[in-house]
Parts: C-alpha cells; structure tokens; sequence
C-alpha cells in the first residue's frame, strides 16, 4: 500500500513538474515595468514678484506596467497601465481638477489601464483604449470600457462603448474648474481587410454627454450628442499604387437643453433632433505611388462647414485642402527632394469670408562628396481672407529659407563635423483697417563643430548660435554658446550626457538679459534588465531693465529619475 | 379747421384702437452668435419689450409675427404662427420682457431655400447682413396688433485661428529650438470688434502618450496669452533629452492656440470642443542632428 502510494507520489510530482517546466517553457513574457520620479523648483527674485510662472509640477510619480504574458502561439494577455500619482490637467475637461474621485481617476486622460487579452483572431478589449477606427470617424480620445476586435480571416468586426470623461462639477474657484458632462461613448466597424492589399469598411461612432452629471453645470460648454457613420476603402494595388477614400456623414447636437424640434431630420433610432442638431458631410481620398526613388501623391479632403465628431474633438472644419506630395530620391541616393505643394481653403461655405491658405515645403539634401553635403529648405504658408466689414481683407505670409552646409574631415584618430546653418524668415501681416504691410524679419546662423574621436569613448560638440527679429517697434537679439559632452563609464554600463548652454539677449535698447541652462543624463544598466535613467537640468534667467522690478531673476530646477525593469524570458533562455 | 381737427382726432382714436400692443428692441446685438442656437443662451444677444393695453379685447394675448429678411426685402424664414406661443401683457402696465427662444422659437421658425439647407447642415445663416422684424398679432386671425419693429445685424461664422509656424510634424534643430522657436497661426476670422486674446500653449508628448492625450493631461511647458498679435518668439531655456534609443522617439511637443474674448472667454463656444482651441500640431527636436540623419517616429 504505502509502496503503491509513495510511486503515485513520485509519478504525480513528474507530472506536475513536467507540466510546471511545459508551463515555463511555453509561457513568454516581455515589455516592461517602471516609475518614475519628477521633480521641479523654481526660486524667483525679489520675493513676491511672481512675473515668471511654475511649468511642471512641482512633484509628480508615474508608474508604468505594460508586460505582454504570451502563453501560446495563438493566446497572450497585454497589459498597457501608465498612470500618475497628481493630476495636472490644464486643457480638457479635466482641466483644473485636484481632487479626482476614483471615477474622475480612472478615466483621466493622463491615465491608462488596458487589458487586451487575445486568442487567435479575437481580442477581448478591457479599460483605456485609443481606438483609431478610421480619419473621419473617431481615434484621437481615449475611451474606458469594454469591447471586442474580432478578425475571422478577411472579416473585421469592432465594437467598443464606455465612458470617455466623467462628470465635473463647475468651480468658480479660484483656481477655477471649468467643468464637463459626464460622455458615453459607443464605437462600431463592420468590414473585409487582407493586410497591404484592400480594406472596406464601414464605422459608426457616437457620443453622448448626461446632461444632469455635473452640478453646477459647466458654464461655457454645452452638453452634446453626436454620431458619425464614415465608408472607408484602402486599395493598394501592384508596382506600389495605392488609393484610399472615406465618406462621411455627421449629425451633431450641439446643445441638448436646446428643444428638439420636427423641423429637421433626425436619425432615429441613434439621434433625435434638436434646435442646434446639424447634419454634414466630409470626404477624403489620396492617390498616389511609391517606390524605391520616388514617391508621388495626391490627397484631397473636404469637412463640411457642420461636419464635427465625438472622436476628434479639436477638428477644424469648412475647409477643402489639396496637397501634392512627392519624395525623390537620385545620384544613387546622394540626392534626397522632399516637396509638398497645396491649398488650404477655409470658410467654403461663406463666400464673403472665404479663407485661403497656400502651403508650399520643399527640402532638398544633397550628400557632393564624403566631405561635403548641403540641405536646403524652403516653406511658405500664406493666409488670405476677403475684407467683410472691413477696409481690407487679412493677408499673412509667412516665407522660411534655409541652408545648410556640413563639412566632415576625417583624420587617423578624429573625425571633424562643421555644420553651419543659416535660416531667414520673413512674415508679413496686413493691417485690416489701413492696408499697411508689417514685415517681421528673423535671421538665425549657427555654426556647430562635432568632433568624434575614432580611439575615445567621448564625444563633445560646440555651437554658436546668433538670432535676431525685427519688427516695427521691436528689435531682439540673441547669442547662444552651447557645449555638450557623452561618454561612457562603468565598462560601458553608465552613459553619461552633460551639456552647458549660455545665452545672451538683448531686446531694443535695454540692457541685457543672460541665461545659463545646465543638463546632465546620467543612464546606468544595473543589471541586463534593469536600467536607472536620471535626468537633471537647472535653468537661471536674469532679465535686464525691460522689466519691472529691474533685475529680477528666476532659477529652474528639474530632476527626472527612474527604474524600468525589461521582462524578457525569451532572452533569458 | 374743424374737419382737419375731427380727422386727427379719428387717427389717433383708431390708432389707438388698433395698436394694443407696442414691441420694442431693448438689446439687439448687431453681431450675435453664428451658431442661431445660441441666441437663447445669451440674453445680451436679444431683448424685447412688449406694452400695451391689458384690459383691450383678448384679454391683452398676442402673439409675435417673426420674420428673418435680406438686406432687400426678401422674407428668408418666418415663425409658424400656428405653434408660437402665446404671451400676456402685465395686467400691472408693466413692460412683458421677451428673449430670442420667445421671439425666435427656432424649433417654430421656418426658413427657406439655401437658408434652410445652411440652417440644417451648419446651425448658420449664410454670412452676411440680415433684418429681423417683429409685430404684435392676434392670436386668433393673426391680424396686426401693432406696427412692426425691424433692426439689422451681421452674421459671420467665427474661424478659429489656423496654426502655421511649426508645422506638423516639423523637425526642429535642437541647437536653434533650445534658444528660440518662432510660432506663427493666422488671425480669428472675421475681424473681431475687440482684440482677440491668443493664449500659446505647448505641452510635452510622453513616450506613452499620443499628442492629444498629452495636450488633456500635462501641465503645459509655455502657456503665454498674446493680445492681438499672430507671432510668437519663444525662449523655452529646457534641455532637451537625447535622443531615446528605446522607445525610438524624439522629444515630441504638441502646441495649439486657444482664442479669447474681451471677456476672457473662448471666441466660440458652440463650434468644434466649445474651447476656443485651435487643432492642434506637433513638431519634433532632434537634439542629435549632426549625428542622426532622420527622426525614426
């Protein structure tokens, strides 16, 4: 008996064991793990004056765990959570809140916990995702929810809801806290995708604030509603041809305290009309080729005056924008042309106040010889509108030149890098009421020198750099000397990066005023999966007399450090 | 002379007869809001006064005969008289005081041709100059109650400035950015009757962060306000961090401008994020330029 049971023992911990190692062997992990501490000070003299603000906060932790578990070919579990201990929201609706409830913390745009488990076409899509379903549809906000991406073969099939912000109640303050609405989100895309070669699809997405979520209300947003249905396709076809197009269409309530109203067409059962509903369209499409040496494009794209989408808040519409892109590359790829040519037109609809907006972007690099190479660049961007109630219409050029020559001498023990760099630009603004051009003129010439020793493991380099604008009624000038310095220490396990940057300026007649900026990286490997990378800057600004109190002065310090920790089992074996 | 003096005297008794109720335009912004929609949120956009007689026949009800016209005369959109509502005078003489949802129910206003398409697809008239007319009308046949009062205002749909100077997705020489970097977007459209407040504001792009994500969440690098001007030279005294070999990315930055009334508050509140905010741009440095040839983001 016992006999029996101590060989079943020994049998039953060979399975287990031997199950343990497949486990092992079969379980991967990689990604990594973190945190990281900032720190910031600012020290401002004489006291009280408070004529330069804080830009950081003055402590801040963020915690980063994205490891990827991979326990089969067809089955792994990633997690992506990057959060910080302080909110520090200034734009947004979260902007000013200090005091976040769990849900505020949760959905916070500075936070993100995501777990996309996936078994061989399907993904299981948990907590903060920035789902990019398409241009026109939704993809620049962050959503915390439930959803899934499923891709059986050629067939795709998404769908996501949740909640991209929570409600904030308005604080008159100070500090004052803008507030938002609480705002559900729903996302969907049904289509045919076979990788670098076709994708149809058509995508749905909506939003929608509670109007009751904050108390008191935020007073100068509005709750809103709004969906968007887009059809995309991609073709990419042989010899490197592609096209792509996306329609449109978006039906947006821009106030739901607004009544509704029979007027106009709703599109039940998503959206009911309001008084302030609007229904538009948006189209973009691109053309083109690519190839070894030469690219060629086209892209055209038109939003409505009334287009708007939950998913993009910050879009600009009424405006149809061209562009001409093409890429060259020629004298065995000594000669690299990148060059962009289009217009933007803006306010389509209101002819009266119609906008354009030329762009035009060229850069040019050309390698002559192993000592010589010369990058031009050239951009324009110009802005024109018609007069409307005034004398004239607004009229703004904007014209950037610059040339860049870099000479490279290489001896038996050191390589030496000059690199000057001229740039002139000039923008010149219309006076609506009396028709008067104001040029603004700014010349900037740096020269760098970078030698590279071929037997040391250091590495300096040297700039001056000298800027001056002029503009009716302003003069700035501004000399900079900078020297920076990399090495390696620690048989190659520290990096170090130093850098010392002084500089000069001068505006109009006043005395001037000086800044010394020093920098230093130190990033130390501990061992072969965890590195400490620190980071520590001061920054010292002493104004001449163009400000009151004269003489004031502010001194900047920042320190950044942190643990990442690399899992890697692959590697390991 | 006693026929003249008779006539008068019937003028005047007629006149009174007739006119029960008086309507007058204590406030018309001559440039309000766009968006129509918006003209029910703000009472500074529209104010009527309305007077009369509440002791006349009807008990003092009318109801308002609302009418959007161009500058020549042309009736573009009027009120459905059949569902405005119905208002009373003050039985104590006291003017009735109506705002743009009662003069200009929107939900009861019916606009025509390429009006009613703009309407329908942007929330805005074309941009141009209009007359509104208001007159006092029975409830029952509509008949006139008393004269009719017409003022003009402008409407022209705000553009929020366009960011131009850097560009997106612009690589900057560490060398030149870390001593200036020049901004440059074009003006609000249309010209507006007080200086436009531009406040500049650039936020860092963490390695873990997509740039609108970045713009939501960080404490922003420069956050200056700029009366009236579209260009800005900024010092940003930072040292910018090398080149990050493991995340393969460049020290990213996203800017945008946000547009300011007189009163401190967003040029528009009703288009785009209800803001002011200009689509924002990223723009790169490359602190190792002479070292490496192309930004790998």
């Amino acid at each position: 008996m016992f006999v029996t049971t101590s060989f079943a023992q020994e049998v039953t911990d060979s399975l287990l064991n031997k199950a343990k190692d497949k486990v092992k062997e079969k379980l991967q992990i990689s990604g990594t793990m973190g945190i990281t501490y900032e720190g910031y000070g600012l020290s401002r003299s004489p006291s009280g004056w408070t004529g330069y603000q804080p830009r950081r906060p003055w402590h801040q932790v963020r915690f980063n765990f994205t490891p990827t578990f991979k326990f089969s070919k067809n089955f792994s579990l990633p997690f992506n959570f990057n959060f910080a201990a302080i909110p520090t929201n200034f734009a947004g609706p979260y902007a000013g809140i200090k005091k976040p409830s769990f849900g505020q913390f949760i959905t916070n745009p500075m936070n993100s916990f995501g777990i996309n488990p996936k078994y061989k076409w399907a993904e299981l899509q948990l907590g903060t995702q920035y789902l990019k379903y398409s241009e026109l549809s939704t993809g620049d906000i962050g959503v915390f929810g439930v959803g899934v991406d499923l891709r059986p073969k050629i067939f795709r099939f998404k769908f996501f809801t949740g909640i991209s912000q929570q409600g904030i109640n308005y604080v008159a303050g100070p500090p004052i806290v803008t507030g938002a609405y609480k705002r559900k989100n729903w996302m969907a895309q049904i289509g045919v995708e076979k990788e670098d070669s076709y994708l149809f699809a058509i995508n749905i997405a909506k939003g929608k604030d509670v109007p009751t979520s904050a108390a008191p209300p935020p007073l100068t947003i509005r709750p809103q509603e709004g969906i968007v249905i887009s059809l995309v396709s991609d073709l990419y076809l042989e010899k490197g041809f592609y096209f792509k197009a996306e329609g449109a269409q978006s039906t947006f309530t821009k106030d739901l305290a607004t009544p509704l109203s029979p007027n106009l067409k709703s599109l039940k059962p998503f959206i009911e009309a309001h008084t302030s509903t609007i229904t538009d369209f948006a189209a973009q499409a691109a053309v083109g080729k690519k190839g070894k040496n030469l690219d060629l494009g086209v892209m055209v794209k038109y939003l409505g005056a009334g287009f708007q989408t939950i998913g993009y808040p910050f879009l600009q519409s009424d405006r149809l924008d061209y562009l001409l892109n093409t890429r060259i590359n020629a004298w065995k790829n000594k000669m690299n042309i990148v060059a962009s040519l289009g217009q933007r037109v803006n306010n389509v609809k209101n002819t009266a106040l119609r906008a354009k907006q030329f762009i035009g972007n060229l850069n040019w690099f050309t390698q002559f010889s192993d000592k010589f190479s010369l990058n031009i660049n050239y951009n324009n961007f110009g802005f024109q509108t018609a007069s409307g109630l005034n004398p004239f219409g607004i009229k703004n050029v904007s014209n950037d030149l610059g040339i860049n020559p870099t000479f490279t001498f290489t001896g038996k023990k050191i390589i030496h890098l000059i690199s000057m760099s001229y740039n002139y630009s000039k923008y010149d603004e219309r006076d609506v009421m009396t028709g008067l051009t104001t040029s603004n003129n700014t010349h900037t010439g740096l020269l760098t020198y970078v030698p590279t020793y071929l037997e040391k493991e250091i590495s300096p380099d040297f700039s001056i750099l000298y800027f001056y604008n002029n503009v009716p009624g302003a003069k700035i000038t501004l000399a900079t000397f900078s020297a920076a310095l990399s090495m390696q220490a620690a048989k190659k396990k520290m990096r170090l990066r130093g850098q010392l940057q002084y500089t000069l300026g001068k505006l109009n007649s006043f005395s001037s005023n000086n800044n010394l900026i020093a920098s230093c990286n130190i990033d130390f490997k501990l061992t072969k999966k965890l590195t400490w990378a620190t980071f520590l800057t001061t920054n010292y600004f002493k104004y001449g007399n163009e400000i009151i109190p004269n003489g004031a002065n502010y001194v900047e310090t920042g320190c950044r450090t942190g643990f990442q920790y690399r899992f890697d089992t692959k590697k390991q074996k | 002379m006693k026929k003249i003096s008779l006539t008068a005297i019937a003028i005047i008794i007629t006149t009174i007869c007739i006119a029960q109720v008086k309507l007058n335009f204590a406030i018309l912004n001559t440039q309000p809001p766009a968006q129509l929609s918006e003209w029910g949120n703000r009472r500074e956009v529209l104010t009527l006064m309305a007077t009369g007689q509440p002791g006349a026949p009807g008990g003092g009800q009318f109801k308002i005969k609302t009418e959007i016209k161009t500058l020549d005369g042309t009736v573009i959109g009027n009120a459905d008289l059949a569902r405005t509502p119905v208002f009373t005078l003050n039985s104590t003489g006291t003017p009735t005081i109506l705002f743009a949802n009662d003069v200009m129910p929107l939900e009861f206003m019916v606009f025509t041709g390429k009006y009613k398409t703009s309407l329908e697809r942007t929330g805005k008239l074309p941009a141009g100059n209009y007359i509104i007319c208001v007159r006092p009308v029975n409830i029952i046949d509509y008949t006139p109650l008393g004269e009719e009062q017409c003022k003009t205002f402008y409407l022209a749909s705000t553009q929020l400035p366009i960011l131009m100077k850097p560009y997106n997705e612009e690589v900057l020489d560490a060398k030149k950015a870390q001593t200036a970097i020049i901004f440059r977007w074009s003006p609000v459209v249309p010209t507006q009757p007080s200086p436009v407040t531009y406040r500049i504001q650039v936020f860092e792009v963490l390695p873990t962060q997509s740039p609108v994500q970045a713009m939501r969440s960080n404490q922003p690098l420069l956050d200056k306000e700029i009366v009236a001007a579209t260009q800005f030279i900024w010092q940003p005294q930072l040292s910018f961090l090398p080149y990050d070999g493991e995340t393969k990315k460049l020290p990213t930055f996203v800017w945008t401008i946000q547009s300011l009334d007189v009163n401190h508050n967003p040029v528009t509140q009703t288009d785009g994020n209800g803001e002011g905010r200009s689509e924002p741009l990223i723009f790169f440095v490359n602190p190792d330029k002479n070292k490496k040839p192309a930004k790998e983001n």
